[in-house]
């Protein structure tokens, strides 16, 4: 195997520097030299390193993105479309705003070489409207690139054109799903399309387009500059690389950690964040945002932080969000913050969803309330099994599982919460 | 037909700007309505009017934006709104005692000053700053790690209202 899982400096290269995000910066420690790199290579060659290097789609899916670029077809006449979604919006992640605030230009040279790739012409950053100063920092480095000739017509004297802009949200959770963010851009409601088909065909505006994720494309410039071995040569077999996690939750070090994927989860939380704050002991975890199935201190023994082992375990790597829930923590009040805010964000078009978060919000609602009855756990959990696979989008299976999981796992302590019928 | 009256000079050669930004008039709509907002505090039916009349925005598109994004104002908010997380994380680093003691302090100044309390909580998905939960944005200013022992001081930033 000959895979590594000590720690790599990639994405958070820049870390402690002074002036971080400054083009002068980046470019003193080869900033843009993977794009000299990449425009002296045939598109097909880039793609092909990104594929072989095992790079999945951090936003949350894992998707191979190398394999995304190739889906492009390269005989459709008329502009192709690079987004980059930095839209980060699942309850607990916060590691995309630390490239905004760490080295925007990773992102924009990884932008530029994507766009090469796939033969855009035209990019955004599509970026969620509460990150005010990430913004700020993002037009300017998306200014500095231009000054610089490293955006506009003819990059570098090598004839290729590429125009990147950026974008704000306006507060729509289902924004972060691609094809609800195709529609945001096109100026509509952020309403996901019906996949076929996909937005490699028809996207932005029904033109050929590529949507990825912030940390996704931040990956790139590393890769082509050293190689797709050397990236497979970190993590795992079947999850190479590094991987952003944001933890949270009452842990002495909360923060964003560059890992290798792979990585022991106790390891993490007891050695790089310090382990949990004085007084709290962990109750449970949720390991890749709020969508993903809550795990106990039991299934968490061993784990490592990869695609697979938290698959093998039920639950998914997700956005690396990971969240400690401590002791003080009541499942009643989690399940409930869960429903609400799915059911606040469904965007309505699909039934199952529109309905069955509504149904989740309205019953855990009920027990919050001390109105509940014994058999709503069940209920809720019925309710939940319906609501997966069956709609345009993946919000309503995000729903779902989280709730699936909370109601088997920690059924009993909301049917006593619901039996003693006072406050918890 | 002029909108002399409903935008200011500066804020129409925003929305010119931003029309002929993108590749369609109609991705300008979310942008247009950011600078409306920012200049004005919130989009009314005036602005939809002048956006329809004066730049050719269709009047049904722009009200489902306006209407399907939680970041836009429809009614005229109080001089500083304040967006609170109370999601997972800033609900366990104690939102929601944040969120008593902030309504705590509006309902004393309503008291006092009625409409003019200055202050309204509005509910909020996620922040994205988990790590400093909690979290809450004033205006555009986002505060971390707040307290029910330092939120009123932050408050105090804002309006001198007791």
């Amino acid at each position: 195997m000959g895979n590594t899982t000590d720690k790599v400096k990639i994405l958070t290269e820049f870390e402690g520097m002074p002036n971080s995000r400054a083009l002068a910066t980046y470019q003193s420690k080869g900033g843009y030299s993977a794009l000299k790199k990449a425009f002296a290579m045939p598109s097909s060659q880039i793609i092909e390193e990104v594929k072989q290097s095992g790079l999945r789609g951090r936003g949350g899916a894992g998707f191979p993105t190398g394999l995304k670029w190739s889906f492009v077809p390269q005989n459709i006449a008329g502009p192709r479309y690079l987004i980059c979604n930095n839209d980060e919006g699942e309850p607990g992640t916060f590691k995309d705003r630390y490239i905004a605030e760490l080295s925007p230009h990773m992102l924009v040279e990884g932008m530029i070489i994507a766009a090469k790739a796939i033969g855009a012409t035209k990019g955004y950053i599509y970026t969620r409207y509460e990150f005010f100063d990430e913004i700020r920092w993002l037009e300017t480095a998306i200014k500095e690139a231009y000054a610089a000739g490293f955006l506009g017509k003819n990059i570098l004297g090598s004839g290729f054109d590429f125009d990147l802009d950026h974008y704000t949200g306006a507060g729509a959770y289902i924004c972060g799903e691609e094809t609800g963010l195709i529609s945001s851009l096109e100026g509509k409601k952020g309403q996901p399309k019906l996949k076929p088909p996909f937005p490699a065909v028809s996207g932005y505006l029904g033109k050929p387009t590529v949507v990825n994720n912030t940390e996704t494309f931040a990956a790139v410039p590393w890769i082509i500059n050293n190689g797709a071995t050397a990236y497979k040569a970190i993590g795992t077999e079947k999850s190479p690389g590094t991987k952003l996690f944001s933890i949270a939750g009452a842990i002495k070090k909360p923060g964003v950690y560059e890992l290798p994927l792979g990585y022991s989860f106790e390891k993490l939380l007891n050695e790089d964040c310090g382990g949990m704050l004085p007084g709290r002991t962990m109750k449970a975890c949720i390991p890749g945002g709020a969508s993903a199935p809550i795990l106990t201190p039991e299934e968490l023994k061993g784990l490592t932080l990869d695609y697979e082992a938290i698959a093998a375990k039920g639950s998914m790597l997700g956005s690396g969000a990971i969240m400690i829930i401590d002791d003080r923590m009541s499942m009643v009040q989690l399940m409930k913050v869960i429903a609400d805010f799915y059911h606040h964000e469904s965007c309505g078009q699909c039934t199952p969803c529109r309905e069955g978060t509504g149904w989740l919000a309205n019953i855990m609602g009920g027990i919050y309330d001390h109105e509940g009855h014994e058999s709503d756990v069940e209920k809720m959990w019925t309710v939940a099994k319906q609501m997966g696979g069956r709609t345009i989008c993946a919000l309503s299976d995000a729903a779902a599982m989280p709730t699936m999981a909370i109601t088997k796992k920690f059924g009993d302590e909301i049917r006593e919460y619901i039996k003693r019928g006072t406050s918890a | 037909m002029s909108d002399n009256n409903t935008f200011s000079p500066g804020l129409q050669d925003k929305i010119k700007k931003e029309l002929t930004r993108y590749e369609t008039k109609r991705t300008a709509i979310l942008p247009v309505l950011h600078a409306i907002q920012d200049e004005c505090g919130w989009v009314e039916e005036k602005h939809i009017e002048a956006l329809n009349s004066t730049y050719g925005l269709d009047r049904v598109q722009v009200k489902e934006v306006l209407t399907f994004y939680k970041a836009y104002y429809q009614k005229k908010p109080r001089k500083h709104p304040i967006q609170v997380c109370d999601n997972i994380v800033c609900c366990m680093m104690g939102a929601n005692e944040v969120i008593e003691r902030i309504e705590g302090h509006i309902k004393h100044l309503e008291e006092k000053h009625g409409d003019n309390a200055a202050f309204e909580v509005i509910g909020v998905p996620c922040l994205g700053v988990c790590d400093q939960a909690p979290a809450i944005i004033v205006n555009k200013d986002r505060h971390h790690k707040v307290t029910v022992d330092n939120v009123d001081q932050i408050l105090e930033k804002y309006s001198s209202l007791k």
